[in-house]
């Protein structure tokens, strides 16, 4: 592959409420047993892509744990590698990353000393598969400067917390507006772009210098004329994270059999660092149905229309319906839950009932199952 | 120089072929166990969790499945500059060239693979027991012994004891006399095929031995050492040990899985047992399903119902289905309306839709009475069993069966049903 990865994974937003108090969107868990940059590094390292530079800012301990080994994903190699890039002080430099291009600014040795053509930008907050040696070899049929990935959303739906595309016939982008108030058209961008390398160096260059620290607004919205940027629509599943409702329908969405078949029957596969947990365990007692269920759960009670990670213990008479149960949770016997998102490693102690009345509620307990009592 | 403690040798070349079709395309430590595990991850897990880190595998029967499930050590934190997992097939060379002959013979051909470690002690481990022990304390033992040969030994019911070779000591742990397999045993403590050597005495047996046709540790190097008046002692064991050579104990120990606390338990985070995990997608159950004293492998999707049964990674249980008291190892399908009651079914099976298993009055087997008995229904790798067939208990299916097959529709109990792989099926295509 002749493109090198760079995914931008720094960023926070308050749509995720305290759900990013604690970690990076990036490192959201996804599915039962994933982390929401798993599908951006399983699509690089699938279409060949051997070299990635994960740029981490806010709450960056999350994601550098994650990516504690590049083995998963393929990157534990000689040739390229994966690298996690925060912010640094040096004697130039005393900022944090002020934006997306001053992120990738701040790494332009990185992209100097690479030899590939072509860099594969991406977010770490999308759910999807996509080949891009596809898209590399439409970005070189349409002689393009920027390819930028788009979807196409049903016209229903709120679309104004994303980028917006207007193509000609051609698919050339003759229109972008960031986040809208009122939607122009349904083509969403999907934050996946692929550029020359010397010409992102160019432009990224010129942008600092001006004093322009984002990517969308100050390269791809304001070169939209002069510079050949194109939209490479996805047809497949995409889906972003980034806001507390799309987290729990994304998740959601993975108890349709068409979605679990595209992402995990299909080739190719997606990738995640592995935990040794033993498999899943049912009781006597235990009734779960159109659920998630990953491994190391112990289940004594009854779950309905959820997704359950990692090490979670459903105690006995337990009723789980419509929620999302992050890693390591223990939820004590009786529990009643409808319509919620657990935090990870929360201890909900018996006989609690929660239930998220108009819209989802996001539970954080504290962990009290090691707390010593009576000290 | 390259210096290591104590390397582990870790016996994997034996068929088990007390497991019928379960053993016929692997070897026995390549056996699945407990949904998501294979026997060797036991010892390998028991290995790295001990602190040591440099492991011979030795191969021979059907060596595929391991040398993929093993690769460089991953899982096992066994990918080591120094060291490591190797993976250690019979080989050529100059003069005799044999197979492993024996458990001892193994050992012998690969002395330059030991001696490269510049080992003080040597850990001989089979692949295929079923316990967590921590071999740096029986090394202890050992040191604080002086002893030339520790043999991890563990108290067995008297009458299951010949099956065993069995120690006397001296009350302090000092070996008096070893029996291997005796009609008349003379104590409880059975060994269990761990043995720790201090090097030179390994390496002299071995030296000594080398001629002995079918060198075997339990028949000839122990009693060698013992003759010639070394030190021998036992390390007395009390924890969890299976030995699952036979489909009833191997049936059984899986069982034991589903216990509400199991005598063995997986969930302990102090001393994990790793595997190769290929599959990461968690398991679904539909709306339909019914899941009740189970355990679930990653990937696995259940719209059937299922009770007391341990099922793999990427099983489909299809609608309709029910399973009960069996083992489904992994990526094997049981197709819509299936019954299936105290089946093993090994991997990439195809049930066909509403084939009953495990049904009728218990017959013993007729070709193998002492493989095929405790009344399961065994299903060797790859098969596949066509639709609507009626199977009894005591028997044995590998191969790709067709309606054919099975007269009137049936395969009574007590009969073995092996279809030899034509060319052009999976596996069986050069």
């Amino acid at each position: 592959m002749r493109a090198v990865g760079m995914i931008l994974a720094g960023g926070n937003n308050y749509r995720m409420k305290e759900l990013s108090n604690r970690r990076a969107i990036a490192a959201m868990p996804i599915a039962g047993s994933f982390r929401a940059v798993d599908f951006a590094l399983s699509s690089m390292s699938n279409s060949g892509i051997q070299k990635v530079a994960v740029l981490t800012q806010f709450n960056s301990r999350s994601l550098d744990q994650h990516l504690n080994s590049s083995k998963w994903w393929d990157f534990g190699r000689k040739q390229g590698g994966l690298f996690i890039f925060p912010p640094m002080l040096t004697t130039d430099n005393s900022y944090w990353y002020r934006g997306t291009a001053d992120a990738i600014h701040q790494n332009l040795d990185f992209l100097r000393q690479c030899h590939e053509p072509y860099v594969v930008i991406a977010s770490g907050d999308g759910i999807y598969k996509l080949d891009y040696g596809k898209v590399l070899e439409y970005h070189i049929a349409k002689k393009a400067d920027i390819t930028v990935i788009c979807k196409e959303f049903p016209a229903e739906e709120d679309v104004t917390r994303f980028g917006l595309v207007q193509m000609d016939e051609d698919n050339r982008i003759i229109q972008f507006e960031e986040k809208p108030m009122a939607a122009v058209s349904h083509t969403v961008s999907c934050g996946i772009y692929v550029i020359r390398r010397r010409l992102l160096i160019e432009l990224i260059e010129q942008a600092v210098y001006e004093g322009r620290h984002d990517f969308v607004r100050d390269v791809l919205i304001r070169y939209k004329d002069v510079k050949r940027i194109y939209g490479y629509v996805m047809e497949s599943y995409w889906s972003n994270i980034a806001s507390v409702d799309s987290y729990y329908r994304t998740n959601m969405d993975f108890l349709k059999k068409e979605v679990r078949d595209f992402f995990f029957r299909e080739h190719p596969d997606v990738y995640s660092k592995v935990d040794d947990n033993p498999p899943a365990k049912y009781n006597p007692g235990s009734n779960v149905r159109n659920s998630l269920v990953a491994n190391g759960c112990i289940i004594n009670g009854t779950v309905e229309n959820s997704v359950i990670f990692k090490k979670v213990f459903v105690g006995n008479n337990c009723v789980i319906k419509n929620s999302i149960v992050l890693n390591d949770v223990y939820l004590g016997d009786n529990t009643y839950l409808e319509n919620c998102i657990v935090e990870s490693r929360g201890t909900i102690r018996a006989d609690s009932r929660i239930v998220g009345e108009d819209g989802v509620k996001i539970v954080i307990e504290s962990d009290d199952r090691y707390t010593m009592t009576g000290i | 120089m390259i210096k290591k403690e104590m390397i582990a040798m870790l016996l994997a070349g034996g068929q088990g072929s007390r497991l019928g079709v379960l053993t016929s395309k692997v070897a026995k430590p390549a056996v699945a166990f407990g949904g998501k595990y294979r026997i060797i991850d036991f010892p390998l897990s028991n290995c790295i969790n001990s602190g040591i880190d440099t492991v011979g595998v030795l191969t021979q029967y059907q060596p595929l499945r391991l040398n993929s499930h093993i690769g460089i050590g991953i899982p096992w934190d066994l990918d080591r500059n120094v060291g490591g997992v190797t993976v250690l097939p019979p080989y050529e060379k100059v003069g005799k060239t044999e197979w492993y002959t024996g458990t001892a013979n193994a050992i012998y051909q690969n002395l330059t693979y030991m001696e490269s470690f510049h080992p003080d002690y040597v850990l001989i481990l089979s692949g295929d027991h079923i316990y967590k022990m921590d071999y740096e304390v029986m090394l202890d033992y050992h040191k604080a012994h002086n002893a030339d040969v520790s043999i991890a030994v563990m108290p067995v019911p008297p009458e299951e004891a010949s099956r065993f070779g069995v120690v006397v000591t001296d009350g302090n742990g000092r070996i008096l006399e070893f029996q291997e397999k005796p009609d008349q045993p003379k104590s409880n403590l059975a060994s269990m095929g761990i043995y720790i050597f201090t090097w030179k005495a390994l390496k002299e047996a071995l030296l000594a031995l080398s001629e002995q046709s079918g060198c075997d540790f339990g028949k000839h190097v122990i009693p060698y050492c013992h003759e010639k008046g070394e030190t021998l002692v036992a390390y007395e064991f009390n924890g969890y040990w299976k030995d699952v050579g036979t489909l009833g104990s191997y049936w059984e120990a899986n069982m034991e899985l589903i216990d509400i606390i199991p005598e063995f338990n997986l969930y302990e985070e102090f001393w994990k047992i790793y595997t190769k995990n290929d599959i990461l997608p968690p398991q679904f159950a539909s709306s339909d399903s019914v899941i009740e004293r189970c355990l679930v492998g990653d990937g696995s999707e259940i719209y059937g119902k299922v009770y007391n049964t341990i099922i793999g990674c990427g099983v489909v249980i299809e609608e309709g289905a029910v399973v009960r008291d069996s083992i489904i190892m992994q990526n094997t399908v049981i197709r819509a309306g299936s019954e299936i009651n105290k089946a093993i079914i090994a991997e990439n099976v195809t049930v066909g839709e509403h084939v009953r298993m495990g049904v009728g009055e218990e017959v013993p087997n007729r070709e193998k009475p002492s493989v095929y008995s405790f009344g399961l229904a065994v299903v060797g790798e790859d098969s596949v069993i066509p639709a609507g067939v009626t199977i009894g208990k005591n028997t044995a299916i590998s191969g790709v069966t067709v309606p054919e097959d099975y007269p009137g529709g049936r395969l009574g109990s007590g009969e073995t049903l092996n279809r030899p792989e034509r060319s052009g099926e999976a596996g069986g295509a050069l």
